[in-house]
């Protein structure tokens, strides 16, 4: 197993060698679109609010009552605090302090700590499970278009019918069968979507299969490893990028979308969990349910963002 | 040639269509049977407390859903069972899982209808208006709306149109009302809302494959033709241009609803308290009503199966340049 591990980095290393005349180029091209340089640096100060972040916030799991529901910075709300000693309820005027930036729940725990960790939490999600469903998108549709035949159909079947259920609901079904463990959940999305990759890097390996460098190669007796490796694969790799960078947003919702349904890990504090929690508290804290559907918004939007700039970028027919 | 060309490719098509039926049935047998949990799970709580033996009540209950039979016996049952109609028993409301679906399949159609009308009414409009000026501050203007549409969360755009129009402005109840009749104004009200927040995500897509697709084809010879014949730019645009148009588009219409539609009525069902088959599924995750967790999912799948067959056929039958060998 190790040494089978060993001999697969062994191959493929030499072919990660970054080409970096090539990647200035495509920064050049992708520098062109201001909205995606926009979505990039949105995105490298998230990652590094996520990494980072977590050592300067307060901790996210703090329960206080006696400071619950209070609202953000620049805000104030009337909550009527009930007093022990007269047993009567009086309405009190509350407003946001800098403790508490983002404010707290109806727990008392901060906003901002819980926005952070979440954070953290919502771009694993997202990069695992995308990285899982593109490596196995990449092996279904490479393969199939170079096994070619009954295998090729087979897969190709096989692809159509994970590709017929809804993506949602198949999710909703796994999770429930399965249990809503964080891990088990980055593992169903990334085994139900790999499907449009495989689709996509099919037809793409289909059509270089016939190209003039492949069959040169195979003429000269590269065998089919070499060929797939390294000259398929490194030929698709901005596509890969493309996909990944759309797929991205896409998972980070779908778990979101699980937990906002209850289906999420309850002990893994998720922007949608936080969500979820929120919806709730609709007329006491209405900012518990606003600040992580901005954030979830706010990172989809620049995924999108980025991914349209880049496959401008790597497509040659498209003047920018 | 002609007529017994489209027949036999609507039977090859059929055909394929069962074989993969099939295969997402097999599926979903497969994922309910490597499941950890088991009917008799939801017993066990009681079979402790009156002081049964568990291992014996366990081996009743598999034994009366067949559970302990061989797995191919299981697996052919199964289908069997499907194909009669027979889904299976929902405890938690106490009926035939083919019987709850019939109660409250309408509620999704309803949404479902209504959000894709909505969104692909307007979205063709502002598609085609976009593309016809393109590069104004209004074609700008709407592709940034429209990249935003895409990016928002639906569940959480429901989730802050209740907290705007219904927790602070008070126009629309926050919950959906069931004793509505289903052909009522105040019921199209209800609505609104949700209609919204499925239809959002849906017209930003539509607005951009409209505008592209408009775009493709503004640019084709045929057009510079019929405006150099001196057709008012009315009829270029509507007749020539956008019909070439729409033969994408309905497929992706088509593709969307089975895709992302689904899953959004389902989201949107839940947060607006509409009693569709999504909160019928959502109901019945919590009282871990396997048989109904499992039909939903079936059926959301049977249906794009079918869909994506109507849509093929019908695509064959309105571009005779399309033959599929």
């Amino acid at each position: 197993m190790i040494r089978g591990l060993q001999d697969i980095i062994r191959k493929v290393r030499p072919h990660l060698r970054l080409n970096t005349r090539l990647i200035n180029y495509y920064w050049q091209r992708t520098k062109r679109n201001k909205l995606a340089v926009a979505g990039l640096s949105f995105l490298i100060f998230l990652v590094a609010l996520a990494i980072i972040g977590p050592f300067f916030t307060l901790d996210p799991t703090e329960v206080n009552f006696e400071e619950k529901n209070i609202p953000p910075v620049g805000f104030g709300i009337e909550q009527s605090v009930y007093n022990i000693e007269t047993d009567e309820f009086t309405t009190k005027e509350i407003h946001g302090t800098w403790r508490h930036p983002l404010g707290t729940d109806s727990k008392g725990r901060d906003m901002l700590a819980m926005i952070v960790s979440g954070a953290r939490i919502s771009l694993l999600v997202g990069l695992i499970a995308t990285g899982i469903a593109i490596i196995l998108g990449t092996i279904i549709g490479v393969l199939s278009a170079y096994l070619g035949g009954w295998a090729d159909n087979a897969l190709m079947r096989f692809t159509d019918v994970m590709m017929t259920f809804p993506f949602f609901l198949l999710l909703v079904l796994i999770v429930f069968i399965f249990g809503s463990n964080l891990a088990f959940i980055v593992l169903a999305i990334g085994l139900t979507g790999w499907t449009g990759t495989a689709r996509l890097l099919r037809s793409e390996s289909l059509s270089l299969r016939t190209r003039e460098f492949i069959t040169a190669a195979k003429a000269m007796g590269a065998s089919d490893n070499r060929v797939i490796f390294r000259h398929l694969i490194p030929n698709v790799i901005s596509l890969i990028i493309v996909i990944a960078t759309l797929s991205i947003p896409g998972v980070i919702l779908a778990e979101a979308a699980l937990s906002f349904i209850g289906l999420g890990d309850p002990t893994v504090p998720s922007w949608g969990i936080i969500l979820e929690a929120g919806q709730h508290s609709l007329n006491t804290a209405w900012w518990v349910a606003v600040e992580p559907g901005i954030m979830l918004f706010l990172t989809v939007l620049a995924f999108n963002f980025l991914g349209d700039g880049l496959r401008d970028a790597f497509d040659p027919k498209s003047n920018i | 040639m002609g007529k017994s060309w489209l027949r036999d490719y609507i039977i090859k098509r059929l055909i394929y269509s069962i074989i993969i039926a099939f295969g997402v049935i097999t599926i979903t047998f497969i994922l309910v049977r490597v499941g950890p949990s088991s009917p008799a799970d939801k017993y066990l709580a009681n079979i402790a407390a009156t002081g049964q033996d568990p291992a014996q009540v366990t081996a009743a209950i598999d034994a009366r859903y067949g559970l302990d039979k061989p797995i191919l016996v299981q697996y052919a049952d199964y289908m069997g069972n499907l194909f009669r109609g027979n889904w299976g028993w929902s405890f938690s409301t106490s009926m035939p899982v083919i019987e709850l679906i019939k109660t409250h399949w309408i509620y999704s159609f309803q949404l479902i209808l209504l959000s894709s009308l909505f969104a692909a009414f307007l979205g063709i409009l502002i598609g085609i208006y976009s593309a016809v000026k393109q590069y104004t501050k209004t074609d700008y203007a709407f592709t940034f709306i429209s990249f935003t549409g895409i990016s928002i969360p639906n569940f959480w755009l429901g989730v802050m149109l209740i907290l705007i129009f219904s927790v602070k402005l008070g126009l629309f109840k926050t919950y959906y009302d069931t004793t509505l009749p289903l052909f009522s104004i105040d019921n199209l009200k209800a609505l609104v809302l949700p209609v919204i927040t499925l239809g959002t995500g849906m017209l930003a897509g539509y607005v951009r494959y409209t505008r592209s697709a408009m775009l493709d084809n503004l640019r084709k010879a045929f057009v510079t033709t019929a405006r150099a014949k001196g057709l008012p730019e009315r009829t270029v645009i509507g007749k020539h241009v956008f019909r070439n148009a729409m033969l994408p588009l309905i497929t992706i219409i088509m593709f969307d609803l089975g895709s992302i539609v689904f899953g959004g009525a389902y989201l949107t069902e839940i947060i607006f308290g509409i009693p569709g088959l999504g909160q019928v599924s959502f109901n019945a995750i919590f009282a871990n009503d396997y048989p109904v967790v499992v039909a939903v999912t079936l059926i959301g799948t049977f249906l794009v199966l079918l869909i994506n067959l109507m849509t093929d056929i019908t695509y064959t039958y309105l571009d005779p340049r399309i033959r599929y060998d």
